[in-house]
């Protein structure tokens, strides 16, 4: 496993898509989701009862930054098949969907905006914002663990090939 | 003339009656809504009661929904704080103005706090529903019963609270609150504006205690 995360990021452009890929979601979910404020003044806190949230939060960050750059390594240096890199992708919209709360700082743009298509949407994802967000984690992880037995299994027959 | 007469007295009859059946509704209307109250640029005539000294030189106007989780999480970590140091203090006051907008339950829980403001009890009832807010949007926390209870257990009388809830008579306050907010660009709730003497100045979400120091502190 940890050969495999070895391979990909001993490469400096992966290591820098990834280091990007976890910044910009994390600082994204983090101000959709009210952790960082940027007005009047940047400003960041953990109210209290919200740390659960913030704890999912990184870890889709992190599971995002990792997964993406090891499928985009697979599609560009192996040219293998973009399936994976849609798991991915996937997990990490959900993810970042589930932070879309209608009582964020966009919740009555969005429902002003998309009427009530968009208040049932936004109180779903409200309601179900933390399952759907362990759900995306487990995307994230399952995708993670087949990406990284597929590395393994082509990277093997790379050099003899 | 006799005809004259009857027909005075019918007139004179239907004006008392009207007046005296309208009495009881006009009255508890008017409990803290004054029509000409402005905040700022804010129209908070329709809006909550003033929590605080209404001399004070600042005012905290609050957009808000009950069901909202935000608004649970910054009346729980922040407001506490306001309240002690700046709202008891007369150093500023502050005004909670309905932004209902998640769900179905969300204006009738706005029209359930005016109900209770009818019985001089709106923070009261405020603070309860912030209290017993449950995390699911129309989840039925804060449906028609479960308002009612809410109002029961303040002591409230349930005559009064249940026609008025039932009546929908604040339908119309609430839209009117709404309005204000849109007017005003407040994208989500909870929205801040705080009114000084020399200005205002909108917050966005539940921000810590230490912003509204901070902004607080510049406009005393």
């Amino acid at each position: 496993m940890t050969s495999a995360i070895h391979l990909v990021f001993s490469n400096l452009s992966y290591l820098i898509l990834s280091i990007v890929i976890f910044s910009i979601m994390l600082v994204g979910l983090l101000i959709l989701s009210e952790y960082i404020f940027l007005e009047p003044y940047v400003v960041s806190h953990i109210p209290s009862g919200t740390e659960f949230g913030f704890v999912l939060i990184v870890s889709i960050s992190a599971l995002s930054a990792l997964v993406l750059p090891m499928n985009i390594f697979r599609i560009n240096i192996l040219k293998k098949s973009k399936q994976k890199m849609s798991g991915g992708i996937f997990g990490s919209i959900i993810g970042a969907v589930a932070g879309a709360c209608s009582c964020g700082p966009i919740g009555f743009a969005v429902i002003s905006t998309f009427g009530s298509v968009g208040a049932t949407a936004t109180a779903f994802l409200t309601n179900y914002e933390i399952p759907i967000r362990i759900i995306a984690i487990g995307i994230l992880a399952i995708t993670y663990f087949t990406t990284v037995r597929s590395l393994k299994m082509e990277c093997k027959f790379v050099p003899n090939s | 003339m006799n005809k004259t007469g009857v027909i005075i007295g019918i007139i004179v009859i239907a004006i008392i009656a009207g007046v005296a059946v309208s009495l009881p509704a006009s009255s508890s209307e008017t409990v803290n809504l004054d029509m000409g109250r402005t905040h700022g640029t804010i129209s908070t005539a329709m809006g909550s009661p003033i929590l605080g000294d209404p001399a004070a030189p600042i005012t905290i106007v609050e957009f808000g929904d009950y069901q909202c989780h935000q608004c649970y999480n910054w009346f729980h970590n922040t407001k506490p704080a306001i309240v002690e140091d700046y709202i008891e203090t007369g150093k500023a006051n502050l005004v909670f103005v309905d932004l209902a907008f998640l769900g179905r339950d969300s204006p009738i829980a706005a029209q359930a706090s005016y109900c209770a403001e009818d019985q001089e009890m709106y923070w009261e009832y405020h603070n309860t529903l912030y209290d017993f807010q449950e995390s699911k949007i129309d989840g039925g926390w804060a449906n028609s019963e479960r308002l009612k209870a809410f109002a029961s257990s303040l002591g409230l009388d349930m005559d009064l609270f249940n026609s008025c809830l039932d009546s929908e008579k604040y339908s119309k306050r609430i839209q009117y609150n709404v309005q204000q907010a849109r007017d005003h660009g407040v994208r989500g709730t909870p929205g801040f504006f705080i009114v000084g003497p020399d200005g205002q100045e909108q917050l966005g979400g539940a921000q810590p205690f230490s912003v509204f120091k901070q902004v607080l502190d510049q406009m005393a």
